[in-house]
């Protein structure tokens, strides 16, 4: 009885050791010279746990000084007013706006396409564009209007590409085993031809509010963040093409590119660490 | 055995007939595509991706051309557009209710907290014909509210053609070029007539292929190619009525075009629905309602608000037709069904968008049993005395 006791407390300590050594460290190359983001989906909320979210990753900040987070669509829900554009994105992310952190952000379905205008999305009033950070390439897509004239625009952007990596992020995700939507197979028809052909390395969506690591499909790294503020808690269903997930809590993403690999790290709103690892430039040949 | 159907069919009522002839073809095909799109996606999209071009650009002429046929004989002696000004009344309705279906539309999706669906808007224009037609004749048969609905139903569909045409989300329009090609298509079909052509094919290959390529060219949907061609093809001197198919032995080149074209314009109306209506059902959201709610409250809303204007301007309702004869025909006019789904496919490209708008107007179909409903609680055609 003594003995269980006694294990029972050890364990315990180690997992309060394990969640504070988790919230203090950023487990990324960290570089001073390399491009480093964050990616949050489906943040718009309003409500506490997309302000927990921020907070969270003003944290992050002053430990790994991210000058870029991209935003995966649905940045804002419900009443889209000026006070709105306040409560849902400019205070809780008031500090690392403070700090000159650069928000980037593409459409989702629940977002008004007037948006593309509001200056601190940085959008230019475009639907669609692309912008880069050292050696690596962005695309921000409207998948909730892939109309031709946006597919032959991102043919013709990735071709004139020549940064090392060719990131797109966009807000349905191609590959997704959440049960609410999953993938969008009739955009993945459309877009991952393009991917392939053009040589695209890594793809952030949203949509579904998880988080989920997909192997690699063709030869792409997909990836779905679209718990930064709404979150459907148990939603997941892995699946054979799930490298990992996590369902429990609201979360974001942290990147950090140096040469040839891309570094990458799933935090939740409370700071753990529920997924990690490295992405080495994939050494396919673009047709 | 042929005697057996032969006699089996002559018991059929006309109506029935009209059903399985006409009414079948997308609900099969609309029902294949749901099925498949939900349990096989990635073969039911590469699929419908390989040949929607052929069935949504070019095989659907026949069948918008088979409609223009029915309205070009409406305008014949005894039809329902003879003389023309019969449809002032039902054109001004039609344009209450599109408009204030377009409204509520905007209005629901923004409240649905979809508000990026508002561009779908012009979807809400349309109007299955065959469909409000039948539910019409199901009310009554001789009965005023069956000429007004057919009107109704081709002057919003009119409209949403137009606002498909001018209010597209990300327009690529070259009108004057697509007007030039098309004035050389009309002006061949035009010849045509004028040297009595009897032969409906010179109409179809010539004129036809040329107007296919103004709409083409204009960024217009080509299946409307035949629209503006089919009225030079020479018709029956009086209307034969709506519906009524081509006597085998008739002589006249639109009555021997529906015969030739019949039969195909149902399989491209099959594989429209095949192509068009798989929608995921994961892929939906709360938006997907706004299509059929602002239908639904939005076209006999706009019908009686649109008569009373008319009506204020000094025209006159047809006999017998009040306002609970016009909140029927609102009701019957709100099936959008083959048309909102084709004005789905033309407006908005694959995604979530277009799933939501196609499943939108696959559920207008509840306006069916609304417009009974409403026909017998308002004691309107064969469930009243009015």
């Amino acid at each position: 009885m003594a003995t269980a006791r006694c294990c029972s407390v050890f364990l315990l300590a180690a997992v309060v050791c394990a969640r504070l050594f988790a919230q203090s460290v950023v487990a990324l190359p960290n570089r001073t010279d390399s491009v480093k983001f964050a990616a949050i989906g489906d943040n718009g909320t309003g409500d506490r746990p997309q302000y927990e979210v921020a907070q969270q990753m003003t944290r992050v900040h002053s430990r790994f000084p991210f000058n870029l987070v991209i935003m995966l669509g649905d940045n804002m829900y419900g009443g889209q007013n000026p006070s709105d554009f306040v409560k849902k994105f400019e205070q809780p992310y008031a500090e690392l706006l403070a700090a000159n952190v650069k928000f980037q952000a593409s459409l989702g379905n629940h977002d008004r396409p007037e948006n593309v205008s509001y200056g601190p999305y940085n959008m230019n009033g475009q639907r669609y564009y692309t912008f880069v950070r050292g050696n690596v390439r962005f695309f921000a897509l409207d998948s909730t209007l892939m109309d031709p004239k946006q597919r032959e625009w991102l043919e013709k952007a990735l071709q004139d590409s020549h940064e090392t990596w060719k990131v797109c992020y966009f807000h349905h995700p191609l590959y997704s085993n959440a049960s609410r939507h999953g993938s969008s197979v009739d955009l993945r028809l459309v877009l991952e031809p393009i991917f392939l052909k053009y040589g695209v390395n890594v793809v952030f969506s949203g949509h579904d509010h998880v988080y989920e690591r997909i192997k690699p499909q063709k030869g792409i790294y997909y990836f779905v963040s679209g718990a930064a503020g709404q979150l459907r808690k148990g939603n997941m269903r892995a699946a054979a093409e799930t490298a990992a997930s996590f369902d429990q809590d609201q979360s974001f993403m942290l990147i950090e590119v140096v040469g040839t690999e891309m570094t990458y790290q799933a935090m939740s709103r409370t700071g753990l660490v529920v997924d990690s690892g490295v992405i080495r430039l994939q050494t396919r040949a673009t047709e | 055995m042929a005697r057996r159907i032969r006699a089996w069919r002559a018991q059929v009522p006309r109506l029935l007939e009209f059903a399985l002839e006409h009414l079948l073809a997308l609900p099969i095909g609309a029902s294949i595509a749901l099925v498949w799109a939900n349990t096989h996606p990635e073969s039911y999209f590469q699929f419908t991706y390989a040949i929607s071009f052929a069935v949504n650009d070019i095989a659907m002429v026949f069948f918008f051309a088979l409609m223009t046929k029915e309205i070009v004989e409406a305008t014949a002696p005894g039809g329902v557009l003879h003389p023309w000004h019969r449809a002032w009344l039902p054109v001004i309705a039609a344009v209450g209710a599109t408009t204030v279906s377009a409204l509520i539309h905007v209005r629901v999706v923004e409240a649905l907290d979809e508000p990026a669906l508002r561009v779908a808007w012009p979807a809400t224009s349309g109007t299955d014909i065959a469909l409000s037609y039948f539910v019409a004749r199901i009310v009554s048969r001789g009965h005023s509210i069956v000429p007004f609905g057919l009107l109704l139903a081709i002057a919003s569909d009119a409209l949403g053609i137009l606002a498909i045409a001018l209010f597209q989300p990300v327009p690529d329009l070259h009108l004057v070029q697509g007007a030039m090609i098309m004035a050389a298509a009309i002006g061949i079909a035009a010849v045509l007539r004028r040297a009595r052509v009897m032969s409906f094919w010179p109409y179809l290959l010539g004129a036809g292929c040329v107007s296919w390529y103004a709409f083409f060219r204009s960024g217009i949907h080509p299946a409307l190619a035949l629209v503006p061609i089919v009225p030079f093809l020479p018709h029956a001197a009086r209307d034969p009525g709506f519906f009524v198919d081509a006597r085998p032995d008739a002589r006249d080149t639109l009555s021997h075009f529906e015969i030739v074209w019949r039969h195909p314009a149902q399989l491209a109306l099959l594989l429209f629905g095949l192509v068009n209506a798989g929608v995921p059902f994961r892929a939906l959201e709360p938006g997907t309602f706004g299509l059929p709610i602002a239908m639904i409250v939005g076209k006999p809303l706009g019908v009686l608000l649109g008569a009373g204007v008319a009506i204020a301007a000094g025209l006159h309702l047809p006999h017998h037709v009040g306002w609970r004869e016009l909140i029927v025909v609102g009701f019957a006019a709100a099936i959008g069904f083959s048309v909102a789904l084709f004005f789905s496919a033309a407006l908005l490209p694959p995604g979530q968008l277009r799933a939501e708008t196609s499943m939108g107007a696959l559920l207008t179909l509840v306006a069916a049993p609304l417009a009974l409903g409403s026909a017998k609680l308002l004691r309107v055609g064969r469930f009243g005395h009015s």
